[in-house]
């Protein structure tokens, strides 16, 4: 209902404190506030009802959309409508214009089978016992247009949401929301570690770190129990939007989010696949305990001649656990064959920093002549952050190898460990944007209109730091916290233009601030041919200059085609696109890093046989690299008889990339097929297939690092980057295709028969995906030891995955006020990934550990729920 | 799955079976009858009819006491049929003998009615030339209803249905789905009085008997009693 005439105060209690002093304000008639999504959260739902409203919708209303129409609508293209609910008059709240309507829905859940199987719980907290299914309580006032709406639903502590939602139409509007939702990443983890969740994972007795053997930690990792990583987002907002003065409106929201739990995550005390018994490869876990708090605030205006919109967006990210300490169990030894001087037996990340977001925005646009608009944009955005660093190391004692003198490759932890060895204590980092954006259209005569677009936008890296350290002298970081040097020797991650011994040693000294500058132009044109064809062609370039990357310029030029008739086929709406799109850009420089690297810094000795290629000069990294690309799709939408559509979608995307090392080409063909039948009120029945697969190719080099495949790192003819010279040998060629396939399908049908309604579905998803190589010779392999060499075949293991879902309901409706629902549901899956495999049996090899076993290979699982509803 | 779960899977689908045949055998009973007939005449797909005028007139005798001999009313509480929509009247004329309509005179008159002599006697009608053009107020605030009606009361502009010249609807063509134009009434030059009975029967829910009495219903809630006035004003001088 539209908004009665007359000025009113804003209910500030409705307005709800905060928002009360900005919005105190005097509301007028004039603009719609009710259909933006400028407050609030997103879609309320969960895994029991993942609309948020099921069971409101029901029973449909046989007298359809609207009195103006007779029986079911379509849309434009051919779709149809579902029926909508029947509307709830609602009753009467005393003696006034408010009339109420409500429903409670609650009930019991009854978990069956492997409750805990991954992909089942992925994001619901299923578990027995009580359960909310819906609260709704709604008021209206159907003579002032005032409204306040609440929902609420929950499955768990972990899995729930409600909302309160209050207004007035045409005038403002309110809400106010809470939401739990879980995401389980791992049901299956058998972490060794103490303190999981925190920022120290300590091991526990008799396990000692640096000091345990594979034995140990073998019965360590059998012994540990089962545990579930994953997190919970907790999300809570307060927004409001209303008129502020006559054609002004604004808004304001303020949405946190708290993500708390686990998450699994690595932990490299270096290799262990060349040295046996050596390094150390654990899978550990981190803490989450982020808060993100996000600001919105617009102003905007609709005027006669002029339309004008403000924004600001504010994102304010904060890590309560910065950092993750955890002790390896693995001693190191140093492949010099010397006394190991070195007790590296701790490692340490640091985690995401605190950091702050703002962006303000402007859009102006007004109507011209000839049915003409014209827009305009601006922005500017600033993401900063200047969190304390950590000191780069938490070793103690010495850190290297000690070989004999002068060749001394240790280093003294103290002079590390501090944050006196940065060169400054606080990140200072800033990226800033910028964006303008403008447009006009014009449409001179009903059959045919253009518009033009201009768009320019910069990102811009402003952050510059360079690892140096004023205890020392040196440049660089300790790499891998000091395991990496004291396994090989001089692999400190260093370099000291006052030692020998560190003066020709390539390390990354100065962070990239990659950035670019962005310029698009688009031009376009649509016609309409008589009443049932239109075509529409544009054309885009765009014009981009990254900086500090292999091209200064890359231009990309796009033409598109796009074709709609309604009516063939006896009544079918038919939409073709065809795009092609070509991009080129200025020579290729494959090593633009120079001046990142100690090669750039004063005192860098070149080595006698000069600096290893940085890589292979005929390397076209696949966002730069010259491409082709054609896109094509085509959609029918068929109206089958009043009550019915079949809809079929074929669409295909082709990219070939000009590269002999790197990314070649890659395909995707996919296809659906979907029937939506509706002959009563009463009954829908829907049935869908859809395919879809997908095809890469890599092509690559192995550099060569042993006299089996070329020569050894560090000798003569190294400095050589063409593919085919002495450091990327033909011979070292490989290839990569990777190949996904994904199916799904299923069919649903519901009827009410009057006193009961029925609920059947079905749902099948299934994915297929193969990584298959070939190489030139074994030089091409990482790994050439006799073993290694083998089991390469030409591919890894298929992955699979698949799961079938049944869902069975029953409603029954005791009387006009009071139903039960009875519901099931059954699922099966089926999973196999060869990055799991084994884990089965141990999760310990050598020196690595693993902590997640993977997704169930099978399961099935159900669910029963009986719940009661009551109609307030 | 645990046996218990398995169990009651089980129950679920043999529950649903037998609900299923108890409700269809419900559903059959209903469409053998036993129901009580619609109360809302549905409208939506409604085709323009047609009948023999020449017929019609021969059957008009008793109508011309109230509604003119040429279709004009005699007396201002009386529609005028001349020039009306024939598919518009034949509508009514059912409305009438069927109960969704209710009249003191009208649904005794219409009883005994037969199909053909509905459509008959609305073809006639419809042949008859209207009552001649008045001289509206075009500036007054029943032609600014009637026009453009008042979005800040949520009342829709009249001639989107009835025509810019109460001549009745005058559609442009669109692919979309269409409303069943030739059901609407044209209302240039019927008296105020009628108009002002009518729309408040639509308001107050005495005529609601089809659905696009339903469209009426609502529009007619958003007249208050002077908006009522002038736009009947405006109708009957237009």
């Amino acid at each position: 209902m539209l908004a009665q005439k007359g000025n009113r105060t804003t209910p500030k209690a409705l307005a709800l404190g905060l928002l009360a002093g900005l919005f105190g304000m005097q509301c007028a008639m004039a603009g719609d506030t009710s259909g933006t999504m400028r407050v609030g959260d997103m879609q309320y739902g969960n895994g029991l009802d993942l609309r948020g409203w099921t069971p409101m919708l029901h029973p449909a209303d046989p007298d359809g959309m609207s009195w103006l129409h007779p029986g079911m609508l379509r849309t434009p293209t051919g779709v149809l409508y579902p029926y909508p609910p029947r509307v709830d008059a609602g009753k009467p709240l005393g003696s006034g214009d408010w009339t109420y309507s409500g429903l409670l829905e609650f009930g019991y859940l009854h978990v069956g089978g492997e409750r805990n199987a991954e992909y089942f719980r992925q994001y619901d907290d299923w578990k027995s016992g009580a359960v909310l299914g819906l609260f709704a309580l709604d008021f209206h006032n159907h003579r002032t247009g005032q409204y306040v709406e609440l929902r609420g639903s929950r499955l768990s502590g972990d899995d729930q949401f409600y909302r309160l939602l209050a207004g007035r139409y045409g005038s403002y509007r309110v809400e106010g929301f809470y939401r739990d939702m879980p995401h389980t990443v791992s049901t299956n983890a058998y972490p060794i570690w103490n303190g999981v969740g925190s920022t120290d994972l300590t091991l526990p007795a008799p396990l000692v770190a640096g000091a345990s053997t594979p034995a140990q930690v073998a019965a360590a990792s059998a012994a540990a129990p089962r545990r579930s990583i994953g997190l919970t987002r907790t999300r809570a907002g307060l927004g409001y939007e209303g008129v502020l003065y006559r054609d002004w409106i604004g808004s304001a929201s303020i949405t946190n989010e708290k993500r708390s739990g686990t998450r699994l995550w690595g932990g490299s005390m270096f290799f262990n696949f060349p040295f046996p018994d050596n390094g150390g490869v654990l899978e550990t876990v981190r803490p989450i305990d982020f808060r993100t708090t996000d600001v919105n605030l617009s102003l905007r205006n609709v005027g006669k001649v002029w339309h004008f919109l403000a924004t600001y967006n504010g994102s304010f990210f904060r890590n309560h656990k910065d950092h993750l300490n955890f002790e390896s169990p693995f001693a190191l030894y140093n492949v010099a064959g010397t006394p190991q001087v070195a007790d590296i037996k701790d490692g340490q990340f640091s985690l995401e920093p605190d950091n702050d977001y703002h962006n303000v925005r402007l859009d102006l646009s007004r109507e011209l002549k000839w049915n003409g608009q014209f827009s305009v944009s601006g922005a500017w955005g600033t993401m900063r952050q200047n969190d304390a660093l950590l000191a780069p190391t938490t070793c103690t004692g010495v850190g290297g190898i000690f070989i004999a003198p002068p060749v001394d490759y240790t280093f003294q932890c103290a002079n590390w460990n501090t944050t006196d060895a940065l060169s400054r204590k606080n990140a200072n980092a800033r990226i800033d944007t910028g964006l303008i954006d403008a447009r006009v259209t014009f449409h001179p005569t009903p059959a045919f209109g253009w518009h033009a677009g201009l768009r320019w936008y910069r990102e811009d890296d402003k952050t510059r730091y360079l690892a140096y350290n004023p205890l020392t002298g040196q440049y660089g970081y300790i790499s891998e916290n000091g395991s990496q040097g004291s396994v090989v020797p001089g692999e400190t991650g260093i370099f000291d233009p006052n030692n020998p011994l560190y003066r020709s040693y390539m390390v990354t000294v100065r962070n990239n601030p990659f950035g670019y500058t962005d310029t698009l132009f688009e031009l376009g044109g649509d016609w309409q041919f008589g009443r049932k064809s239109s075509l529409g062609v544009t054309y885009t370039f765009d014009h981009n200059w990254p900086k500090y990357r292999e091209r200064r310029r890359v231009d990309d030029q796009r033409i598109k085609f796009d074709w709609v008739s309604r009516g063939v086929f006896g009544g079918a709406t038919v939409r073709l696109s065809w795009e092609y799109a070509k991009r080129d850009g200025d020579r290729y420089n494959y090593d633009p890093y120079v001046q990142f690297f100690s090669e750039s810094l004063p005192g860098f000795v070149e080595p006698v046989n000069g600096i290893a290629a940085h890589t292979v000069a005929d390397m076209r990294k696949y966002d730069l690299s010259d491409r082709t690309e054609s896109k094509a799709r085509a959609i029918i939408t068929y109206p089958w008889g009043e009550s019915a559509t079949l809809s079929a979608t074929f669409y295909g995307n082709r990219d070939q990339y000009d590269a002999l090392i790197g990314r070649q080409n890659t395909r995707t063909t996919g296809a659906t097929l979907q029937w939506d039948w509706q002959p009563t009120p009463a009954t829908t029945v829907n049935a869908y297939l859809g395919a879809e697969s997908s095809r890469l190719g890599i092509a690559n080099v192995n550099d060569a690092d042993g006299p089996d495949n070329g020569k050894a790192l560090g000798t003569p003819g190294q400095t050589d980057p063409n593919l085919g010279g002495p450091l990327y040998p033909f011979a070292n060629q490989w290839w990569e295709l990777d190949r996904e396939s994904n199916r799904n399908g299923g069919f649903s049908l519901s009827h009410d028969f009057g006193r009961v309604r029925a609920d059947l579905r079905y749902d099948y998803n299934g994915s297929f995906g193969h990584v298959g190589y070939s190489y030139a010779t074994i030089g091409a392999l990482a790994n050439r030891v006799p073993a290694a060499v083998a089991a390469a075949a030409t591919g890894f293991p298929d992955n699979k995955y698949r799961t079938n879902t049944l869902d069975l309901g029953l409603n029954f409706a005791v009387n006009r006020s009071v139903g039960v629902r009875v519901f099931g549901r059954y699922q099966t899956g089926a999973f196999s990934d060869w990055h799991y495999a084994g884990f089965d049996n141990t999760l310990s090899y050598d020196h690595r550990l693993y902590t997640d076993k993977g997704g169930q290979l099978h399961y099935s699982v159900s669910l029963v729920g009986v719940m009661l509803n009551l109609k307030l | 799955m645990t046996n218990r779960t398995s169990l009651l899977l089980m129950f679920l689908l043999g529950a649903g079976v037998a609900t299923g045949v108890t409700a269809q055998q419900r559903a059959a009973g209903t469409a053998a009858g036993t129901s009580p007939p619609a109360t809302v005449a549905d409208l939506r797909r409604m085709q323009p009819v047609s009948g023999d005028a020449q017929a019609g007139a021969g059957k008009a005798a008793v109508c011309a006491a109230c509604h003119g001999a040429q279709g004009v009313a005699i007396a201002p509480n009386f529609p005028n049929l001349a020039g009306q929509s024939a598919t518009y009247l034949y509508v009514q004329l059912k409305a009438f003998r069927d109960g969704q309509r209710s009249d003191p005179v009208m649904t005794g008159q219409a009883a005994t009615l037969g199909d053909a002599d509905m459509r008959d006697l609305a073809s006639y009608y419809a042949t008859l030339a209207p009552k001649p053009t008045g001289h509206a107020d075009t500036a007054s605030r029943g032609a600014q209803l009637y026009l453009a009606g008042d979005p800040a009361k949520g009342i829709p502009p009249c001639q989107g249905c009835h025509g810019p010249g109460g001549l009745g609807p005058q559609p442009h063509w669109s692919s979309a789905p269409q409303p069943p134009w030739a059901t609407y009434p044209r209302l240039r030059g019927q008296s105020s009085l009628y108009v002002t009975k009518e729309l408040g029967d639509f308001k107050n829910g005495a005529r609601a008997g089809s659905s696009n009495a339903k469209v009426m219903q609502g529009v007619a809630a958003t007249l208050g009693d002077e908006e009522v006035q002038t736009l009947s004003a405006y109708l009957d001088a237009l």
